[in-house]
């Protein structure tokens, strides 16, 4: 072979001699070949001096390492070789510094001095970070894919108690304020129809001993009457001397602003991870190689853990091959096959859809008919009923995201999909699931609470909403997040206490073969990021309604936090898929995207096309939520307010809508030509690898 | 800064800090790692810079790298004399590396050499073969190992010579993005 042992090409091992091969090649790609070949013909001894290609060249290692060397302003310590070699290194650059003039030296200072800091401030940084030291030592133990989950549920603790700052400075801190010093606040709710204007949370007749208890539960009663729920903020301004607080639009602009932070903060933590996945989007193309070059990670430590790791990838590696068997197999089916296997297929994705109809039609029965239960004398003596009956909704919502799952899992096995293709297509129906289930509560709510949407109905038509069971609509739709936050949480602590405890117990202590066969609770990063992902939509789609609740989703993250924590170390075996890092924090975010999306829906809604509830809340009196800012507007300076209403006109919106437009299929063609350039670059690289062989192959 | 150590002198600290990724407290305590190892024949005073050298044994029983596959080569890769023998200066050199402050770059030219079992600066079958064995414990059948290594070169292999020189290995590793947090070592 020519190639001898440093990459330079030795000439006289060139079985053809002189590079007559080179004439021949027409193509651009090997004029590289020609004019070496050019240059050889004449001078044999002068190989050193040749500019060879550094692609032939920086084949080999020591010449790679070498010609690193050269580039003078790298900094000693990403030099590839021994300490000594790099203290001599060190010493020669220097020497060379001091030859540069003082200014130059000065700045070499003071660029050494501003890295030092740098360096003690991210050092010290770091303790300030929460959970460094838990979250290091997850991923030591079970891998970086589900220390990902966790760095996860932290990302979104600090964003809800962010949240929460902010709602808590301006919403209800002002309003306490206000409330403790007996300020004057004008209202400024109008009159309205006497009807509309009934509402007392406080319960009539006998209280019962566990009232107060299930008032908690259920947000009722008392509860309704606090800074938790819409209904107790008020429509009023308050004017202190020059000290002008607009409580309503203090509300409503909170809202928009940490919905607009959310998503600013979401996209630019994701830019990161799509970049990466952008990177390897040809994760076909260097499957094998990145499982056994990057597969092991070289922080563990536990000899229980290595063994499980080594298991994980022998695992690994025989699905892949199995799946390229399959993928063989599958090209050759018949054509009557496949057609079996279509019609199979579509048959099951009818059952799916089927089985998610019934679970949203459960879901719409249990919403309309708690309310109805609810003011039943007879369930409201008894107490489990009671509680039954009003988390009816939560109850039906967790069973189908809990049956229809396992459910989906078998279906899938039948349509006989390849293994990727599978775990995609189970993961898109459970987000599509649970995503849209919360839609449907939303949907029953909505449609009970404007009679459907049609304001000419009999019990809507007074107040524009449905008055005889609604009173507060805002604070009702509030109270359904809440419970439905509690009970997820209650759920999670259900599971963790009477399910994973008690099967690690029977799996210790128990030999028996059905016993071992379940084994161990596997921690299944996927479905337990959809369940966070779902307690904070939930969450988003409260906050309007139910202020407080960023709060209790902070505690409740926390505290599951820990849970989990105590889940993995004491019942849970690393899950034979490795799930990756920098795949997982993509498909997080994306997931987590959805949920913002899809929260927007019903609180944009209600501000804009639903008619606030008259007895309560910070827009009692109004038509809609939204019409406060128009009001406010008006009460700017002249040229204030017109420019406002300049913004918020035609005139503004649709040329800007027009250059967004173009703005992002400029964007779409950059990136697609980009693309095209990367397709022709691999294209490059498959052509100059063949034509090597092929070389080879005549040369030998 | 006011140390009082006699372990290093103030341009060696510098020296370290300049050559490696770790601050002068780190190398403190690294130093007294390497001491730990082998507390009769490290000295604590390394101001005239001593010539002194672990055998492998002692560096691969370390926690850190006890556990790993791979914990031979590693040593061996930053050795002097390819034997696995340390001084402290490859000790340093070596956690600093496979520290998280390293770039890909340098990591990429060391994983090489790492899973390069014979040291013939190219990564071929048989390496391959001994790399895959230390990853699935040997608990792959040897047709699917054989089936495994075809598969990484006909992926990584840029010039068709059956074995994966470094700028190969390189492509490679720059497509995957976990490389970096999987090649590392926290002491």
């Amino acid at each position: 072979m020519y190639y001898s042992e440093d990459g330079i090409i030795n000439e006289d091992l060139h079985p053809l001699g002189t590079g007559s091969v080179w004439r021949t090649s027409e193509s651009p790609v090997s004029n590289q070949f020609s004019e070496k070949g050019l240059r050889h013909r004449g001078n044999e001894s002068h190989l050193e001096t040749i500019d060879l290609q550094p692609m032939l060249q920086g084949r080999s290692l020591q010449v790679w390492t070498e010609l690193q060397d050269e580039d003078e302003d790298k900094p000693v310590k990403e030099f590839c070789c021994s300490m000594q070699r790099k203290r001599e290194i060190r010493q020669k650059q220097e020497k060379l510094g001091a030859k540069k003039n003082n200014w130059e030296s000065w700045k070499q200072d003071k660029s050494r001095s501003i890295q030092q800091f740098q360096s003690k401030a991210s050092e010290s940084l770091q303790f300030l970070v929460l959970w460094r030291r838990t979250i290091n030592t997850i991923g030591g133990n079970f891998g970086t894919g589900i220390a990902s989950y966790f760095t996860f549920l932290r990302f979104l603790i600090l964003m809800n108690l962010v949240t929460f700052l902010l709602i808590g400075g301006f919403i209800v801190i002002p309003n306490i304020v206000f409330q403790e010093l007996n300020v004057n606040q004008t209202s400024q709710s109008s009159n309205s129809n006497g009807l509309c204007l009934k509402y007392s949370p406080n319960p009539q007749g006998l209280e019962r001993y566990y009232t107060f208890i299930m008032d908690i539960l259920m947000g009722t009663g008392f509860m309704e009457l606090t800074y938790m729920f819409y209904g107790f903020y008020k429509n009023t301004l308050v004017i202190l001397a020059e000290f002008y607080y607009n409580l309503p639009l203090a509300y409503l602009t909170t809202t928009l602003f940490y919905f607009l932070l959310s998503l600013v903060w979401i996209v630019v933590r994701s830019v990161k991870g799509f970049k990466q996945s952008l990177v390897t989007e040809n994760t076909q193309l260097s499957n094998y190689t990145s499982k056994i070059f990057v597969g092991w990670d070289f922080c563990i430590k536990d000899p229980r853990i290595v063994k499980l790791k080594q298991k994980s990838i022998r695992y690994e590696l025989q699905m892949d091959l199995e799946e390229e068997n399959m993928k063989r197999k599958h090209a050759e089916r018949t054509t009557s096959q496949r057609a079996t296997i279509y019609t199979l297929r579509v048959f099951f994705n009818l059952v799916v859809i089927c089985l998610t109809g019934a679970a949203f039609y459960c879901i719409y029965l249990s919403t309309v008919n708690s309310q109805v239960l609810l003011t039943n004398s007879s369930v409201k003596e008894n107490f489990i009923l009671d509680l039954v009956v009003g988390y009816l909704p939560s109850i039906v919502i967790t069973a189908a995201n809990f049956f229809l799952p396992i459910v989906f899992g078998i279906i899938i096995q039948w349509e006989k999909y390849t293994l990727s293709w599978e775990i995609r297509l189970t993961l898109i129906r459970c987000v599509f699931l649970r995503l849209a289930s919360l839609g449907m509560l939303l949907y029953s709510l909505w449609d009970k609470i404007t009679c459907s949407g049609t304001p000419q109905d009999a019990q809507c038509v007074t107040c524009g909403y449905n008055i005889d069971q609604y009173k507060c609509w805002e604070t009702r739709v509030g109270q359904e997040m809440y419970k439905l936050l509690i009970f997820d949480f209650l759920t999670v602590l259900v599971v963790i206490l009477l399910v994973d405890f008690p099967r690690k117990m029977m799996v210790d202590h128990c030999s028996c073969k059905p016993i071992q066969f379940w084994g161990q609770q596997e921690f299944l990063v996927p479905q337990n990021v959809l369940d966070i992902v779902y307690g904070q939509t939930v969450c988003w789609i409260g906050t309007f309604f139910c202020p407080l609740l960023p709060l209790l989703n902070t505690v409740k993250y926390f505290i599951i936090f820990y849970l989990k924590r105590l889940t993995l170390f004491a019942n849970c075996r690393p899950a034979d898929r490795t799930f990756r890092a920098s795949s997982a924090n993509f498909f997080f975010m994306l997931v987590l995207l959805l949920g913002l999306a899809i929260s927007w829906v019903p609180v944009l809604y209600s501000i804009f096309s639903m008619t606030p509830s008259k007895a309560c809340g910070p827009f009692q009196g109004q038509n809609k939520i939204w019409e406060t800012v128009p009001m406010t507007i008006e009460t700017l300076p002249k040229t204030a307010a017109e420019f406002f209403m300049f913004i918020g006109s035609q005139a503004f919106v649709v040329p800007l809508f027009c250059l967004c437009c173009i703005l992002m299929f400029y964007l779409i063609a950059l990136a697609s030509s980009y693309g095209k350039l990367v397709m022709t670059l691999k294209d490059q690289l498959q052509m100059e690898r063949s034509r090597k062989i092929f070389l080879r192959q005549v040369s030998y | 800064m006011g140390n009082k150590q006699t372990i290093f002198t103030d341009e060696q600290l510098d020296a370290y800090q300049d050559c490696t990724f770790f601050t002068r407290k780190e190398i403190l305590r690294l130093h007294g790692r390497f001491y730990e190892l082998a507390p009769n024949i490290v000295p604590m005073d390394y101001t005239d810079d001593p010539d002194v050298k672990l055998p492998m044994q002692l560096i691969i029983n370390m926690p850190e790298l006890v556990e790993n596959p791979f914990k031979e080569r590693i040593v061996q890769s930053f050795s002097e004399d390819g034997e696995g023998n340390l001084s402290f200066n490859d000790f340093v050199d070596m956690f600093s590396v496979m520290s998280e402050m390293a770039p890909r770059e340098l990591k990429a030219i060391y994983a090489f050499k790492i899973y390069d079992f014979n040291t013939d600066n190219f990564i071929c079958k048989s390496d391959l073969e001994k790399t895959l064995n230390k990853l699935t414990r040997e608990e792959l059948e040897e047709e699917e190992v054989n089936l495994v290594c075809e598969k990484v070169i006909e992926e990584a292999d840029m010039d068709g010579d059956g074995k994966l020189a470094f700028a190969d290995f390189e492509n490679m590793i720059s497509k995957a993005p976990d490389f970096l947090s999987t090649f590392h070592i926290r002491i």
